[in-house]
């Protein structure tokens, strides 16, 4: 098993929710220093860092070098630096991007932060993208439904397969001591919930929230004699499918399932050696999409093979066991990988796969365009 | 969640590339990108064929005949000039490129993934839009 010689050495983050009054930028400096502190670090070791800007302030306000922002108020002179605009797949992305750094030698501990304050911003969902928007073609929520309305057209996906993923999410959370959304869900609350774009409903949708989270990328050999149990990192992919929702097949299949397969063979792993799933879960029909992508189940299959609870706690395949995106709260992508240091340290409270080993993370941006895969173990 | 801070999406600017195909609506033509290279047509055009990368590019019109590949109607309002209900689908075209536009002219609820539509212009604020209505009601306004 190819290993790559850098390690994840801390991790950090804010609650999340709505927090009137706090900014991106102190939420993202209170996650750096925390995730710098669970390393055993101090401010001096640091000479790399990446930041993911988050919705608002990436794909909305315009890329600037958020990097710069945050690199001045926490008063770093870094050897690597970088802001990832990859949306969803940013976090996921970010790591990868300073494990190259790291084992290029380009610095020795870099830290991969994301951070918005999204809740507290209204409407700045309501973006269009594009000429497209002229036709009042808004927000990552049609798109998605498209997505969502073609599965149902050509495989039979019903809104109850749909409702599987939102329910097990909730359920996830309620087991999540920091979730943002910890009610519990059923399928009549699901099917109560207010329709948004057919046939995706206010359940279906992730959660918009205000927080951070960071986590620390250090050199393998340095990591040796740090506090913490090193998580190793066993693969990692990137791929994109830079079309517009024009080309032919863009709504079919996800670019993961080209990088699925390739970064699984990277890591000498089959899909089946996976311990910790954990998708980027914006929508739904994004986890019923990936789940094929990946190869869980077959093309079309994504509907039937979630029902009875299959991902939710105590299922055969529990997947986003923190309740990801639809209820721990919107982390960009990096709470994800958080969650899977947790099971690989084993430190994940009652959520805790027991024996986990090995944990995939994904992450799937933009306009179902960008898709980044990461594979953790011990 | 109506975003009143946003310039209305009928402000925008088209680009040096999608200018001819706005200026191509207000004579109701529907047209694409085409590539004198290898023939392909695309949307939206740009400074070379996405297929064969040649810069000598031409437009055609097409017949404004598809089908609905997939739709969504929107039920939560993002924007005030956008009163929902509407609905939004990927068209495939007959000639093969496909675009995001409405379907009018029907109930929302009696769109489905396969029908055969036909594009009709419709003027708002400074541009000509082309959107589409089932085939069938087409055919009956011409008749």
């Amino acid at each position: 098993m190819a290993v790559h010689r850098a390690v994840i050495a801390g991790i950090g983050h804010t609650a999340f929710g709505r927090f009137v009054g706090r900014t991106a930028l102190d939420l993202e400096a209170e996650a750096v220093l925390q995730a710098i502190s669970d390393a055993g670090l101090a401010k001096h070791d640091v000479d790399g860092l990446i930041t993911d800007p988050g919705p608002t302030q990436g794909v909305i306000n315009g890329i600037t070098p958020h990097f710069l922002t945050l690199g001045q108020h926490l008063g770093l002179s870094p050897d690597f630096v970088g802001s990832e605009v990859l949306g969803g797949a940013s976090s996921a992305a970010s790591i990868q991007r300073a494990v190259m750094a790291i084992e290029a030698g380009l610095c020795s501990v870099c830290v991969c932060v994301y951070g918005d304050a999204a809740l507290s911003s209204p409407g700045s969902f309501a973006y269009g993208r594009g000429e497209e928007s002229v036709f009042g073609f808004f927000g990552a929520t049609g798109l998605h439904a498209l997505a969502a309305q073609r599965h149902m057209a050509h495989y039979g996906t019903r809104p109850e397969h749909f409702a599987e993923v939102a329910i097990a999410a909730r359920a996830h959370a309620a087991r999540t001591p920091h979730a943002q959304l910890r009610e519990p869900l059923d399928l009549d609350g699901y099917l109560a919930s207010r329709l948004v774009a057919e046939p995706l409903r206010r359940a279906d949708c992730c959660l918009i929230s205000d927080g951070a989270a960071a986590v620390v990328v250090c050199a393998a050999d340095r990591a040796r004699d740090m506090r913490r149990a090193p998580v190793s990192i066993l693969g990692f992919g990137q791929a994109h499918s830079l079309c517009t929702w024009s080309s032919p097949g863009h709504f079919d299949a996800l670019p993961a399932a080209r990088c699925g397969p390739a970064t699984l063979e990277r890591a000498g792993l089959a899909i089946n050696d996976i311990d910790v799933v954990l998708l980027y879960d914006c929508f739904t029909i994004a986890v019923l999409m990936q789940l094929e992508d990946y190869g869980f189940c077959k093309k079309g299959e994504a509907g039937p093979f979630v029902e009875g609870g299959r991902i939710g706690p105590g299922g055969s395949l529990p997947v986003n066991t923190s309740g990801g995106l639809m209820a721990e709260g919107y982390g960009g992508g990096m709470m994800h990988v958080i969650e899977a240091v947790r099971h690989l340290r084993g430190e994940a409270g009652d959520r805790q796969i027991k024996g986990a080993q090995t944990a995939l993370i994904s992450g799937h941006g933009l306009g179902m365009n960008t898709h980044a895969t990461l594979i953790l173990g011990q | 969640m109506t975003s009143d801070f946003h310039p209305s999406p009928l402000a925008f600017e088209p680009s040096k590339f999608t200018r001819p195909f706005w200026d191509a609506c207000r004579r109701h033509v529907l047209q694409a990108a085409s590539c004198n290279a290898c023939g392909h047509l695309f949307l939206p055009a740009g400074p070379v064929c996405p297929q064969c990368w040649s810069a000598d590019l031409g437009a055609e019109a097409l017949s404004g005949r598809g089908e609905i590949a997939a739709f969504t109607i929107y039920r939560q309002a993002y924007h005030p000039d956008y009163p929902v209900p509407y609905v939004i689908a990927l068209i495939a075209l007959k000639e093969g490129p496909r675009l995001i536009s409405n379907i009018v002219g029907c109930a929302p609820e009696s769109v489905a993934s396969g029908m055969s539509v036909t594009v009709r212009f419709a003027s708002r604020g400074e541009f000509v839009l082309p959107l589409f209505v089932p085939a069938m009601a087409e055919d009956s306004n011409d008749a």
